[in-house]
């Protein structure tokens, strides 16, 4: 195989998807670091606020208006089930004073619940509106700039767009401030008067909002049912850890270095030993975090800081 | 042969056998997490690993041991295999004995390789970072089966050797008396486990997260040997499982395999045998009565009965936690005698 | 000024405070000493609503405050310094004192900034400096400032001198003998090191195993050598 076929091997579309893809991740990523960071638990109903986005994106297309819209609903659906699930669940536990373990079992169960309503919500539509709804897609409703498809400008931004607003608020304001505070030293932000579970309640609107957006997202890139947000669930975490958990601004450079090494590596595998490999795409991740749990269990954000 | 099996016998046997698997996962949800403190979020690995390597390899050692000659592909074409294998199983009871215990040894062998794959790039570190390798690292296994076309055929899932057919009418008898031993067998072990020096470590290490750290290597150690044993019989109950259907599809899944377990054990109370036996038999029971009434339920439900299950299971969960999070039947400490006996004394002294 | 009356508390199911009373009255040092795991923490912790509180009371010039979340209490004029991480590591020295001030409403921030730097200037000279670099004595102090930049009527000190060098043990405890005489603060005074803490008390409290089995003055307490010996390690 020669040089310029080399070249070839990575086309444009491929690189575009692998940007796509790395930006939905790491909005997705974003929230599950944000929550281990302020309620130190790993969110795993993360999945379904995914989902959430997706049928946000079908709801609001099919009251008339275009599914990109359906971010603004992802956001407030997502965030609300954020929302119940902390106030509802988790701070009753958290006063009880259970363990993290029973925390994760709890966002577990929230997640297998509201699996059950999406899917529940997915066999309404499909009956009463006659649409598949167990396989949205909205790539035919995409636009495309000069040729490059919309999802991919719209995602990019919205991701960039989210970690400023994120900046902004946690750096500039009060209220982000006392969050920050409450990230580092709960006790402590409490003895100074600052309402923790508040605090708390507004990370998981927050988390749960950004979830929903990237979730509104999805359907432009790939094919999505009830399904979706656990197919994901497991890349999301390797995003976060690779990362680091406990390092906001780390989630994009784990979505983007997995997003990459998902798409654009195995796409260039497949240019080698053939095109069988690409269904094997999902492992990449796992060994991606694998490898990182090992080498830098802190995430690659710990390694840049420690030298600085 | 086919001996008219009334209703409530046909029910009973299906209750039992579908209980006996679920007691076998509960019991090593039990050992893994109630006696290690190992938070398994990826139990599905195991049995899924179990249940898939049976159906890969049961036709394969069935006429390897039969000694059939025959070109074709055990798996891709498994039904013309098995209408070669499967007369002569009928036939010899013995040979269908020893082929169940093949399949189990190959399914816990395999399931204890898995449960060590599953925890080894975590097993180092804190109870969230092992939740979330154990529960990333159990979604793959379907990716791998439904993509690894030689493994289960696809996604269409493969046949498996009738082991019980010689049994006739009875068959499915035998197999849940199959799955019931092994279940009792589990769980005596468990209960044996517990009281032996090993047992007491690990929950030393699961009561203080300090003092586990401070294990240091060892740490590692136990909890290798817990995921082992945990996995090796998770891998068995997925074979088991296979045995009884006769049949696997890639398709076992994180609410049935993973979840469920879970709330059974949850139910019960975390590290008390005596909460799996009543927990899994508490929602095993549930489950078949629904299945058993779904249709009624369907004339009045505008959806599918099975999200109904998923929507009652999280709240149920969430509602154990908060109001009952020690279980049904909480463990009880366990005292070995001699130091009851010292305590005792202890108390009289004052 | 604090009043805590037949107190049992505890975490969750664990119960670790046996009906105990402790008061502080106006610009008083109250010392509360005990070994290792006595309960002194949580006392603390419980006064604070940070601990579970099964019966009793807790009151501030009268007001009842028991079973108030921590955050309301943090309101009511009373500022607590943690035995352990009691400082943001990641925010500068000012930004620690700053967040501080402004939780507590406090309406002109940078004169109390001022006042907190002649009590220790050492801040003043680290105050663009992250939190976490400081030293273990610098930290004590910044602490400390971070409940007395609130403007407290009763400050609650958990071990203040722990582990730090004789020097600074000295320096600590002279401020806070300072700080009440000069602002009249009351000071409710949890150590380890029980010789330095008795020469500013007023009065001595010792707990053990989570029960109050002395209380009086420091010289009442220096006499009973049982108590001294056994559970404060003291004596010859
Ligand atoms: N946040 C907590 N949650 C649960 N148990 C706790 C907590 N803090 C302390 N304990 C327990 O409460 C008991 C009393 O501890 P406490 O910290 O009050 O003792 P102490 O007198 O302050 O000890 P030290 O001198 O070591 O600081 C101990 O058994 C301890 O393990
Ligand atoms: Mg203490």
């Amino acid at each position: 195989m020669g040089w310029v076929s080399k070249v070839e091997i990575i086309s444009l579309g491929t690189l575009i998807s692998a940007l796509t893809w790395s930006s939905i991740l790491s909005l997705m990523a974003i929230g599950i670091t944000l929550l281990y960071r302020t309620t130190k638990v790993p969110n795993f109903a993360h999945a379904s606020f995914v989902t959430t986005g997706v049928y946000s994106a079908t709801i609001v297309s099919l009251m008339g208006f275009h599914p990109y819209l359906g971010m603004f609903l992802g956001f407030i659906l997502g965030g609300l089930e954020g929302l119940v699930l902390f106030y509802a669940i988790l701070e009753p536990l958290r006063r009880r004073r259970s363990s993290i373990f029973i925390l994760m079992i709890a966002t577990l169960s929230y997640d297998i619940l509201l699996y059950g309503l999406l899917n529940v919500l997915a066999d309404d539509l499909q009956t009463t509106y006659k649409i598949l709804a167990r396989m949205i897609y909205y790539s035919r409703l995409d636009f495309s700039i000069g040729g490059v498809p919309g999802v991919a400008v719209i995602s990019l931004l919205a991701l960039i767009t989210t970690v400023i607003l994120l900046y902004i608020l946690l750096n500039r304001t009060t209220l982000g401030v006392a969050l920050r505070a409450c990230m580092e030293n709960t006790a402590l932000a409490q003895t100074l008067g600052i309402n923790v579970s508040l605090m708390l309640l507004f990370s998981w609107f927050i988390a749960g909002g950004i979830a929903g957006v990237a979730g509104a997202l999805l359907p432009f890139y790939t094919m999505c049912g009830p399904y979706i947000g656990m197919l994901y669930i497991a890349e999301m975490f390797c995003a976060s850890i690779l990362g680091g958990l406990d390092q906001i601004y780390g989630a994009p450079l784990g979505g983007f270095l997995i997003g990459f090494a998902k798409v654009a590596l195995i796409s260039v595998l497949a240019s080698f030993v053939g095109p069988w490999i690409t269904e094997y795409a999902p492992i990449i991740p796992l060994a991606a975090m694998a490898v990182a749990l090992v080498l830098v269990p802190k995430g690659l954000v710990a390694i840049k800081i420690r030298r600085g | 042969m086919q001996l008219p099996l009334n209703e409530i016998a046909l029910f009973m046997t299906d209750f039992l056998a579908l209980f006996g698997v679920y007691l076998i996962v509960t019991i090593s949800l039990n050992i893994q997490r109630g006696l290690a403190g190992i938070p398994q979020f990826g139990l599905m690995f195991a049995i899924a690993g179990g249940a898939y390597i049976t159906g890969n390899m049961a036709t394969r050692i069935a006429v390897w041991i039969l000694g059939i000659k025959t070109d074709l592909d055990p798996v891709i074409d498994c039904t013309a295999v098995l209408s070669m294998v499967n007369p002569m199983l009928n036939t010899q009871p013995m040979t269908s004995f020893i082929l169940i215990l093949i399949y189990l040894a190959i399914g816990a062998t395999f399931g204890a390789v898995l449960g060590l794959i599953q925890v080894a790039p975590a097993i180092r570190l804190r109870e969230d970072y092992l939740a979330i390798t154990l529960l990333a690292f159990a979604e793959i296994i379907n990716v791998i089966a439904t993509a690894y076309k030689p493994l289960l055929g696809g996604a269409f899932g493969v046949q498996v050797p009738s082991v019980y057919g010689w049994a006739g009418g009875y068959r499915y008898g035998v197999a849940t008396l199959a799955i019931l031993v092994i279940a009792a067998i589990s769980y005596l072990y468990a209960e044996y486990l517990e009281r032996t020096p090993l047992g007491r470590t690990l929950k030393a290490i699961r009561e203080n997260e300090v003092a586990a750290a401070s294990l240091g290597k060892s740490l590692v150690k136990y909890r290798a040997i817990a995921i082992v044993i945990g996995s090796a019989l998770c891998g068995m109950a997925g074979t088991l499982w296979t045995l009884y259907g006769e049949y696997v599809t890639p398709t076992y899944t994180r609410f049935y395999w993973t979840f469920l377990p879970w709330l059974m054990v949850l139910l019960g109370g975390i590290g008390s045998n005596r909460g799996a036996l009543l927990g899994t038999a508490i929602f095993v029971a549930l489950d078949k009565l629904i299945i058993y009434y779904k249709h009624s339920f369907e004339a009045f439900l505008p959806f599918d009965v099975v999200w109904l299950d998923y929507i009652l299971l999280g709240i149920i969960t969430a509602i154990i936690l908060i109001y009952r999070p020690q279980g049904l039947l909480p463990e009880r400490p366990y005292i070995p005698k001699d130091i009851r006996k010292r305590i005792e004394e202890k108390i009289k002294q004052f | 000024m604090l009043k805590v009356e037949s107190l049992n508390s505890g975490y969750g199911k664990l119960h670790v405070l046996y009906d105990v009373s402790v008061d502080c009255d106006k610009e008083e040092i109250v010392a509360v000493v005990g070994p290792n795991g006595a309960g002194k923490t949580t006392l603390l912790n419980s006064i604070f609503g940070i601990a579970d509180i099964y019966s009793g009371s807790v009151k501030i010039d009268g007001e009842e405050i028991t079973k108030l979340p921590a955050h309301v209490i943090a309101r009511k004029g009373i500022a607590y310094v943690l035995q352990m991480i009691n400082i943001f590591s990641e925010l500068s020295v000012e930004e620690n004192l700053r967040i501080s001030a402004s939780y507590a409403k406090i309406p002109d921030i940078d004169k109390k900034l001022r006042e907190i730097f002649e009590i220790f200037p050492i801040l003043s000279e680290r105050r663009k400096q992250r939190a976490g670099t400081l030293s273990g004595g610098e930290r004590q102090m910044l602490a400390i400032s971070i409940g007395l930049i609130r403007d407290p009527k009763i400050l609650l000190l958990d071990e203040p001198t722990a582990g730090l060098m004789p020097l600074y043990v000295d320096l600590i405890i002279k401020k806070i003998n300072e700080i009440r005489k000069e602002r009249g603060i009351s000071v409710v005074l949890v150590e380890q090191n029980v010789k330095k803490a008795l020469e500013i008390a007023d009065r001595a409290y010792v707990l053990v195993s989570g029960q109050i089995i002395f209380r009086g003055s420091p010289s009442d307490l220096a006499s009973e050598k049982e108590i001294m010996r056994l559970y404060l390690g003291m004596g010859e």
